[in-house]
């Protein structure tokens, strides 16, 4: 019972269990469910090579830059795992594996590290990253492989892939009527997962498992989701589109309960969260329904996470009543 | 059970199992007592004794003009044998009373108080009453009970609550008092409400002391003014006084305010407990309970000790320590003092001591801004921010973003999954935020 060995320090003497690789850990599992689908839904071969260079190149660059700049190693966070993986299901199946490299570089040291890394950076660096590869490389970003037996591939019996469009470019060109006389079983299939799109993002289902796991573990909650799928539905009822399309198409699942929800580049108050979520949901449906893009979630998201210094500060909660 | 609570908090395990069940035990008079002049929050006292006086249990030995302070009282009887820096469980240091006992058991008591006539008292005379018997806020503020119960002019206490939620983990001294010394509590309550002059008395308990609750919705009636019991969610902060009040009567302490300014008081049961002993057996505040818990401590306990009893002597009574002994801490967990030194004295503020023979330590990482701290504060601030801030030494914009307002829970430091010590540099931005004004910045 030496006294001198006696430790010291501020209260409180207990913490909970929580730390920040059991957070990334926990995204990283939400995400697996859709990432092993994309799998089954376009091929292996098409898919995990872009979703393994992302992860790779992320955890790499990140190691890089730790080096020439001599900090300590970050990696261990968990941090470019979840960007890796985020941005790897966002692209699309078959890109070349350049396409993975250069998105991962961009994610990394210009979405993160050049902030100051984890936590300093404004907008959500897996986004950063295809951002960046939608505005250099509009080709190969938006050349959609698929296979039968998917509906949306007339005439492609007998071929092991062929390109097509999405449905959400089928939406925009030829309106939801002629989609839907492609594909009567549209809004299923978009569920399922069994539509032409980016790796990870086209089954609803399995995202939202994963959702609903981050949600059962406490990481994530309801307010940015809801909002975002409330500010989409608000501007696709406005311009009198298909509700549930808007809502099951494209990246609207993965933005909304992934990239939306990032910590780092959201807000911390509810209020804020809460304006943050209907903005971010109201851009995509307004860049889906008015842009050139068919597909608004990224910017949508960008856009809105460029706001979040502000929201912090002027919706600041509040306690305590008048003084009596 | 139907409870009442407040937006945010934590739900840390609460490890009350360890001594919820024992009953309370009197710890034996040890042969040395040392009693700081600082006991409370206010004036430091000054000694009315001097070196070789002979004192009797009871006998006030310190006490000083103003008033927000209380008296302090001999907690056995015997001699003085120094007046000297002493180790202090909250300040490190300070002047303290060594009294040696002298083995006899002279009591100096007071008449006990007609415990029929309290409803016919006048409030200004139970307010001295209960200055003269150093009663101060047993849960760990130690705030003078009589300055609590006198609200200035143009004010009125509607409410007096009664804070049974005892809401750190570990402790179990308050429930147990609750349990074994009911009617004590109905007394200190009577004469609280009485010197407040509040109109209605409500007791809050956190719903996980069931029996605690049964046992006072059963007793309530029995007392001569209406008293009502409320089940309170179990959550941590819900003892603070703010956060009770806000849980039970759904109203806000303003900023920088009082529950006076609601119109309420609150007293821990405690406090309450020995009110009601000095009116019932005329003893002043000199014994407390305490809860001694955690793995590096042989025996766990509830112990009842005299004020001024040092922990190397609680120690062996509790079957000694569970090497490896890392951490001893005053109080709970959440808010308790770490303790460098295991000759410090029981202070009336001491609702327990802690034994771990681990430290919890988390690896610090960069704010990941993930809101958990924003949605833990029950005070409604951003403790990432302030924190922030702190560490910046942007203390005017701390004070603006309300880092006054912060109660120390530490709930955010609980949480932050980064290992931020929040509170920590929260704490840092008040001390400078005060110490310049008080240089007369503003």
């Amino acid at each position: 019972m030496a006294e001198e060995e006696l430790y010291f320090s501020p209260s409180p003497h207990i913490k909970s269990k929580t730390t920040v690789p059991w957070v990334m850990r926990q995204v990283f599992l939400a995400l697996l469910p859709a990432a092993v689908g994309s799998g089954y839904f376009f091929g292996f071969r098409y898919v995990f090579p872009s979703i393994l260079i992302s992860i790779l190149a992320c955890l790499g660059f990140e190691t890089l830059d730790c080096l020439i700049f001599k900090k300590p190693l970050t990696i261990y966070d968990g941090s470019a795992l979840v960007t890796g993986m985020l941005l790897g299901l966002s692209l699309p199946p078959g890109s070349p594996f350049w396409i993975a490299l250069v998105g991962s570089g961009a994610a990394i040291i210009l979405g993160k590290q050049m902030f100051g890394g984890l936590g300093q950076n404004i907008f959500n660096p897996a986004l950063v990253g295809r951002a960046v590869l939608l505005i250099s490389w509009p080709k190969a970003m938006t050349t959609w492989m698929a296979r039968p037996p998917f509906a949306l591939l007339p005439g492609a019996e007998g071929a092991e892939v062929v390109t097509t469009a999405t449905p959400l470019t089928i939406n925009q060109m030829n309106g939801f009527p002629f989609l839907q006389e492609l594909d009567p079983q549209i809004l299923k299939h978009l569920f399922l997962g069994q539509v032409p799109g980016s790796i990870g993002e086209t089954s609803v289902l399995l995202l939202l498992l994963g959702f609903l796991y981050l949600l059962w573990r406490g990481v994530v909650s309801w307010h940015i989701p809801l909002t975002f799928f409330g500010g989409l539905s608000l501007v696709v009822l406005l311009g009198g589109e298909s509700l549930f399309f808007h809502l099951l198409a494209g990246g609207a699942i993965m933005g909304g309960c992934f990239m939306a929800t990032d910590y780092v580049t959201s807000p911390m108050t509810r209020r804020g969260q809460l304006i943050f979520g209907l903005g971010a949901g109201a851009i995509t449906g307004i860049i889906r329904l008015l842009g050139n893009y068919p597909e608004g979630v990224t910017f949508g998201i960008l856009i809105m996470n460029a706001t979040v210094p502000l929201l912090d500060r002027i919706l600041p909660p509040q306690f305590g009543g008048e003084k009596r | 059970m139907k409870t009442k609570t407040f937006p945010g908090g934590v739900h840390p395990p609460t490890y009350k199992e360890i001594t919820a069940h024992k009953q309370i035990e009197v710890f034996p008079f040890p042969e040395r007592l040392v009693l700081p002049l600082i006991q409370h929050t206010g004036a430091p006292l000054e000694p009315i004794v001097k070196k070789g006086d002979a004192v009797k249990r009871g006998q006030k030995i310190a006490d000083v003009d103003a008033f927000v302070t209380a008296p302090l009282h001999a907690s056995c009887s015997g001699k003085i044998s120094s007046i000297e820096e002493w180790f202090h469980p909250v300040r490190g240091k300070c002047l303290a009373i060594v009294l040696e006992n002298d083995g006899s058991s002279e009591e100096e008591r007071r008449n006990p108080l007609p415990i029929s006539e309290i409803e016919n008292q006048q409030p200004q005379f139970l307010r001295e009453w209960l200055r003269e018997g150093g009663m101060v806020g047993l849960g760990g503020a130690a705030f003078p009970t009589h300055v609590k119960v006198s609200p200035p002019a143009g004010k009125n206490i509607e409410f007096l609550i009664i804070n049974g939620a005892e809401c750190e983990p570990y402790l179990t001294c308050d429930q147990r008092l609750m349990l074994e010394e009911i009617s004590k509590i109905g007394i200190g309550l009577r004469i609280l409400a009485r010197a407040s002059g509040a109109s209605r008395v409500l007791v809050g308990i956190e719903d996980n002391k069931p029996e605690v609750i049964a046992r006072w919705e059963e007793f309530s009636p029995h007392l001569p003014l209406p008293v009502e019991i409320v089940p309170l969610k179990t959550k941590y902060p819900q003892g603070s006084e703010k956060h009770l009040i806000r849980a039970i009567l759904n109203r806000e302490v303003p900023s920088g305010g009082l529950p006076l300014d609601v119109g309420v008081v609150v007293n821990n049961v405690q406090t309450t407990w020995a009110i009601g002993r000095m009116a019932e057996e005329g003893l002043p505040l000199i014994d407390r309970v305490i809860t001694v818990s955690g793995d590096a401590i042989a025996q766990p306990k509830n112990l009842k000790v005299p004020i001024g009893s040092l922990l190397e002597d609680i120690i062996p009574f509790c079957g000694g320590v569970r090497e490896p002994l890392k951490k001893v801490v005053m109080g709970g967990p959440m808010m308790g003092i770490a303790q460098v030194s295991l000759s410090v004295p029981v202070i009336k503020g001491t609702s327990g001591f802690l034994f771990f023979q681990s430290v919890w330590e988390k690896k610090e990482y960069p704010c990941i801004r993930c809101a958990r701290c924003v949605n833990s504060c029950p005070m409604n601030l951003i403790p990432s921010w302030l924190a922030r801030l702190s560490e910046f030494e942007a203390f005017e914009e701390a004070k603006a973003a309300r880092a006054l307002d912060c109660i120390e829970c530490g709930a955010c430091a609980y949480q932050c999954p980064a290992g931020i010590p929040l509170v920590q540099l929260i704490k840092l931005a008040k001390s400078e935020i005060i110490r310049s004004s008080r240089k007369g910045g503003d």
